[in-house]
């Protein structure tokens, strides 16, 4: 797979993610979130770090959840929210101007 | 070490909870107020469990066949030997010593068997039937009599589960036990484990047997067959004296009753020996705690103590088997607190018992607004070798900055943790115990945990 497949399938991987616990915070915010999801959540921010980088990581001091914390629904649609954000402005960034493509192909 | 209303398994720092283990964990200075049901043994899908019954009303009968042969002093004395089963430890005395049934009522009991024409010829097929025909015979003596005839295969029950758990075994020589056979007590040597306090032998039974209440009983004879198939006189009830007379001059009512209680034998299920409270009923109780004032005005602090000790001993279970809730003075101020036995079942509690020495652990209730320095001293003071240096406030908001710093304190230089259990923990603690996503123990570990890390390395 390569990078540009790698970063799509990471960053869909958080909206369905943030798709589910969006349901689930929506129900109860203040709920916690089994450690089976949390797994999860966790595996794929651990990509998402990898792809983004320390210039997109939305957070200095975050990387993944503390099982043992026992994070809310909300906590953790928060971080997916921000992580999306980040994926966005790195997919527009790594985007070639529209103008230099025009010119290259003259 | 002395600890708080002992278990047998805390005195042999064995770590186990009432849940993992298929025995009634016996106590060492009280009796557990469950009694074993033989109704349960009858109705059981065991054969082991139908077999012992049989041979319990068999040698039951026996009695009669004696008393019909002529032998009645024979079966008096077994029947009295028969009617206290102090090794198990089931009932409600205080000091675990219960007394025998006295020689009338032996006779009583014994009289069954000539003045019943269907017992001359047929015997019982339920010893709990007796409840219904003679005076001052209840639940605890036909447990005490079912433990008896089955103390044999209860003794061996005992030293598997001992041997399964590592519960020392001791010598306990001269051990009259009934023998089946020869229908007779025969002393024998046996090999059980002690009540540390008091050197006496303890039998272990299954938490299979047990009921607060036989199936078969008086109050539910009284109630569910005699009012409406009988019917009583509601301005001049009869006695109950009154009541067991008739059954002896009309045993076919009682043998109706029987036949009910065997036909709706599938409702009849062992008691388990902690219930936890309902969602609903915890949410309700959450409620109720989170709208309380902070303080003593209107008694909330009364009404707080009570219904947080309910939901901790539910959010906590199973992994916390819930002691005892307790007061105490200190400084002229009174302080309710509640102990739960550390099983170490969670590997931080595991932590707790190796690095704090705690083999119970201590909850004390605040209902106030903001935790003061004292609070935090009065439990403090109260954490030592007895219960270990681990400790947790139960109050309605958490530490002041000042305060949580004076408990980190308390750890550099002694050693000690205190930790906070605030309303929005057991809000989510309820929380967690009705979605089921997580378990309410962990809230109590993440604070924990959090306390530990803000701690100097």
């Amino acid at each position: 797979m390569n990078t540009k497949q790698e970063f799509r399938k990471v960053q869909e991987q958080i909206e369905a993610l943030h798709s589910e616990i969006d349901k689930l915070a929506k129900k109860d915010p203040n709920g916690a979130i089994n450690k089976f999801k949390l797994a999860f959540i966790n595996e794929v921010l651990t990509k998402a770090n990898a792809i983004l980088t320390e210039e997109y990581l939305p957070f200095a001091q975050f990387r993944t959840f503390d099982v043992e914390s026992v994070p809310s629904n909300s906590d953790v649609l928060l971080v997916l929210s921000q992580y999306m954000s980040s994926f966005q402005r790195k997919s527009v960034d790594d985007t070639p101007p529209l103008m230099e493509g025009l010119l290259g192909d003259m | 070490m002395p600890i708080i209303r002992p278990r047998l398994n805390d005195f042999y720092d064995l770590p186990f909870t009432q849940s993992e283990v298929d025995f009634v964990i016996p106590f060492l200075d009280e009796d557990i107020p469950f009694y074993v049901d033989p109704f349960l043994l009858w109705k059981s899908p065991s054969m082991q469990d139908n077999s012992l019954h049989t041979a319990m009303v068999n040698s039951f009968n026996h009695l009669g066949v004696l008393v019909n042969a002529g032998r009645e002093v024979e079966a008096l004395q077994i029947l009295v030997s028969l009617s206290e089963c102090r090794e198990v430890g089931l009932g409600v005395s205080k000091t675990k010593r219960g007394a025998r049934i006295s020689v009338k009522t032996a006779e009583g009991i014994l009289s069954l068997f000539r003045s019943i024409p269907q017992l001359v010829t047929h015997g019982f097929t339920h010893l709990e039937e007796i409840q219904l025909l003679v005076d001052n015979v209840a639940r605890d003596r036909i447990s005490d009599i079912a433990c008896n005839f089955m103390k044999s295969f209860l003794i061996d029950y005992t030293i598997e589960q001992c041997e399964q758990r590592g519960i020392p075994l001791t010598k306990s020589p001269a051990m009259p036990i009934y023998d089946y056979k020869s229908h007779s007590f025969v002393d024998e040597d046996v090999f059980l484990p002690q009540n540390p306090e008091t050197g006496q032998p303890i039998i272990l039974v299954p938490k299979r047997w047990i009921r607060h209440f036989t199936w078969i009983g008086y109050d539910d004879y009284f109630e569910k067959y005699y009012i409406p198939e009988i019917g009583i006189d509601e301005n001049n009830p009869p006695s109950r004296i009154a009541i067991l007379n008739f059954n002896r001059e009309n045993y076919g009512q009682v043998q109706l009753y029987v036949e009910r209680k065997e036909r709706s034998q599938q409702d009849c299920r062992n008691d388990p020996l902690f219930t936890p409270i309902p969602v609903l009923s915890a949410n309700r109780k959450l409620g109720t705690i989170l709208n309380l004032k902070t303080g003593n005005a209107d008694r909330a602090d009364r009404e707080y103590e009570t219904n947080v000790s309910q939901l901790l001993a539910t959010l906590l279970y199973p992994h916390l088997d819930f002691a005892q809730e307790q007061s105490r003075t200190d400084s002229g101020v009174l302080i309710r607190d509640l102990i739960f036995y550390n099983s170490r079942s969670e590997d931080f509690l595991q932590d707790i018992f190796q690095d704090f020495g705690s083999r119970q652990l201590v909850f004390e209730l605040k209902n106030v607004k903001s935790v003061e320095r004292e609070h935090i001293n009065q439990l403090n003071r109260y954490l030592g070798d007895n219960l270990g240096r681990f400790g947790v406030i139960v109050t309605r908001n958490g530490l002041p900055r000042n305060i949580f710093q004076n408990t980190v304190d308390l750890w550099s230089g002694q050693r000690k943790c205190i930790i906070a259990l605030t309303d929005e923990d057991i809000e989510l603690m309820v929380s967690v115990y009705e979605s089921r996503q997580r378990l309410p123990i962990e809230v109590l570990k993440r604070n924990y945990l959090d306390f530990i890390r803000a701690c100097p390395s």
